[in-house]
């Protein structure tokens, strides 16, 4: 089977988020890009199907600026992927998720017969749509929210579970297929040293932002503009609750849900 | 304007009339508002959908779209588009909407925002909105410059259409593509979730969570006490799902759900960073903690701190008695 990951990377989950001088978007100056939340989910999957599949390979591919991308493909590869490209583009474009997926789909290129997965939104803007516009794009059927794929032998057939409203999804299919990944049952891997050390070694393969924009032509810019990055105001820390019992405390809380926060019902 | 019909069990999801209710706000008095349904045969769905505030609903019936996924349906839906030639196509940010909007996106050539909290009223040029990214510690003013825009509303966050007196007229229409396209994926089954009895965790407008604090998962009970005494969802922290005390399913933060209720109960949770980025964004958070120190308490509105085996039972016992039961 050929897998193909796509990962985006974010700042890791301590980051202290800042404006940029724009004030449109993430300063990323000093910031940790790490491979991270679904995404890390996306490839621990991709490890497990190919772990239990024979003569299946792992690509991981990611679409961003140096030298983010290029540390958070080697972090996937000494993960155990088997081959990495990076889809370069300057680190002044602010690509949205269809741009992503664009320039992910041409990366692929050719007819493709096999399973892409994916986290089933970033870690960053969160917008769960690139899964559904890569499928678009490679013209095959395409889900989000999934987890537990197994592939049957016998039929060629994925199965999978879909966690969503109000329940669990069993789904089945054939390839091709992009799936977007919510989380792993199991703790992802980490990355054992000597595959770490080796991975700084391995050979990425790199498509110039140059090739990316004469393949795409005028589908090469986003179709979203961010125009402003805010900070909610601190949180100042919450009203403590003096009480003389525990059911003193409860009606208290009642009343100031009621009287003052007005939500409850 | 173009508002996508999703149903459950055959009934109306509650973001969809949210989402009629921004059509109606953003377009102003004179926009005309369709509602799509594409989907299994749902007469009683497609009846309310109908009688939600629309000007009129276009509705494209076939049996075997009840076992596919969003992705077999979006070709239909993108062909209905081009005919119908919106400006703007509002879907509820439910899983469904969300998986949807990006397909539309490519098929349909539209800009595309998910999560979207504020949409400014139509006017000539990009069309400007608001929503929360990074788990809702950060708000982004994004500008959709295209003539097209796919947005899926975040649930809960507009306030929802008023329902009509009278049904718009449907029209219905036999589907003209492949419902199961070769090689889609098919539904085989469904397991209703365990918090199947209440709302579920991603749309309830109220939330109670439960952390390692509980103890043991036998604790966890007095939790979910409280979640039914207020007809809230049950969530929990990694530490519990981890543990398997309770499904994965149930888990908030980071690796597990987002969530934005109007209140947000957190109970023995101390509040790492990883559960803060999926509830953050709650409009009220209320803690209970036996750690006064607790980082939970540092976001949180309101907070006590003490035996929570005392504090929440007595909780659960005062909401039964001023909601009278």
């Amino acid at each position: 089977m050929e897998i193909v990951v796509a990962v985006k990377p974010v700042p890791e989950a301590e980051t202290r988020l800042r404006p940029d001088a724009s004030h449109a978007s993430l300063d990323p100056e000093g910031v940790k890009f790490v491979l991270a939340g679904y995404d890390e989910s996306a490839v621990e999957q991709a490890l497990l199907l190919k772990e239990s599949t024979v003569g299946s390979r792992v690509r991981v591919l990611s679409f961003g600026p140096a030298p983010r991308t290029e540390e958070v493909l080697r972090a996937a590869v000494a993960l155990g992927c088997d081959s990495a490209t990076w889809v370069e583009h300057p680190s002044d474009l602010l690509p949205d998720a269809v741009l992503s997926a664009r320039c992910i789909a041409t990366a692929i290129a050719g007819p493709f017969s096999g399973l892409v997965l994916c986290g089933r939104q970033s870690g960053d803007e969160e917008g769960g749509i690139f899964a559904g516009a890569l499928g678009a794009l490679l013209k095959v059927p395409s889900l989000g929210y999934a987890t537990n794929l197994r592939w049957k032998e016998p039929r060629g057939q994925l199965t999978l579970q879909r966690s969503i409203e109000g329940g669990l999804e069993e789904v089945e299919s054939s390839l091709p297929l992009v799936v977007g990944l919510q989380q792993a049952w199991n703790d992802p891997r980490t990355a054992k040293l000597p595959n770490i050390l080796k991975s700084r070694k391995a050979a990425i393969e790199k498509i110039p932002w140059e090739a990316t924009v004469a393949t795409l032509g005028p589908h090469a810019i986003p179709g979203t503009v961010r125009r402003t990055f805010r900070l909610p105001p601190p949180r100042t820390g919450a009203k403590m609750i003096r009480y003389d019992s525990p059911q003193d405390a409860a009606a208290q809380l009642v009343r100031l849900l009621r009287e003052e926060a007005k939500v409850f019902p | 304007m173009v508002v996508v019909a999703e149903l459950r069990d055959g009934r109306l999801v509650e973001p969809v009339r949210e989402a009629i209710g921004v059509a109606r706000s953003i377009g102003g008095a004179g926009a005309t508002v369709i509602g799509v349904y594409v989907g299994p045969p749902a007469s009683e769905g497609v009846g309310e959908f109908s009688r939600a505030g629309l000007d009129r609903v276009v509705a494209v019936e076939g049996e075997p779209f009840a076992r596919t996924t969003s992705s077999a349906r979006a070709r239909t839906v993108a062909e209905l588009l081009r005919e119908l030639a919106p400006r703007v196509v509002l879907l509820a940010g439910t899983s469904e909407g969300r998986d949807l909007a990006g397909r539309l996106a490519v098929e349909w050539e539209a800009g595309v925002a998910t999560n979207v909290t504020a949409v400014e009223p139509l006017a000539p040029g990009p069309i400007q909105l608001t929503r929360p990214i990074f788990g809702g510690r950060a708000t982004q003013g994004l500008e959709l410059p295209g003539e097209r825009a796919v947005l899926a509303l975040r649930p809960h966050t507009f306030p929802p259409a008023a329902a009509s007196a009278d049904a718009a007229p449907v029209e219905r229409r036999a589907p003209t593509l492949p419902q199961v396209p070769v090689g889609a994926p098919t539904m085989t089954g469904f397991t209703a979730s365990a918090t199947g009895r209440g709302p579920d965790l991603a749309e309830a407008s109220i939330v109670v969570s439960g952390g390692r604090g509980v103890k043991t998962p036998e604790n966890f009970a007095i939790v979910e006490a409280l979640a039914e005494s207020l007809g809230a969802a049950v969530g929990a922290s990694r530490a519990v799902t981890d543990a398997g005390w309770r499904p994965s399913s149930l888990q908030v933060g980071q690796t597990g759900k987002s969530v934005s209720p109007q209140l947000y109960i957190a109970i023995g949770i101390s509040g790492a960073i990883q559960h803060l980025v999926g509830m953050v964004s709650s409009r009220v958070i209320v803690a209970i903690n036996s750690d006064a120190q607790a980082p939970i308490f540092k976001v949180a509105d309101y907070g006590i701190a003490g035996d929570l085996f005392q504090l929440v039972p007595a909780l659960t016992a005062e909401v039964r008695r001023v909601r009278g039961r």
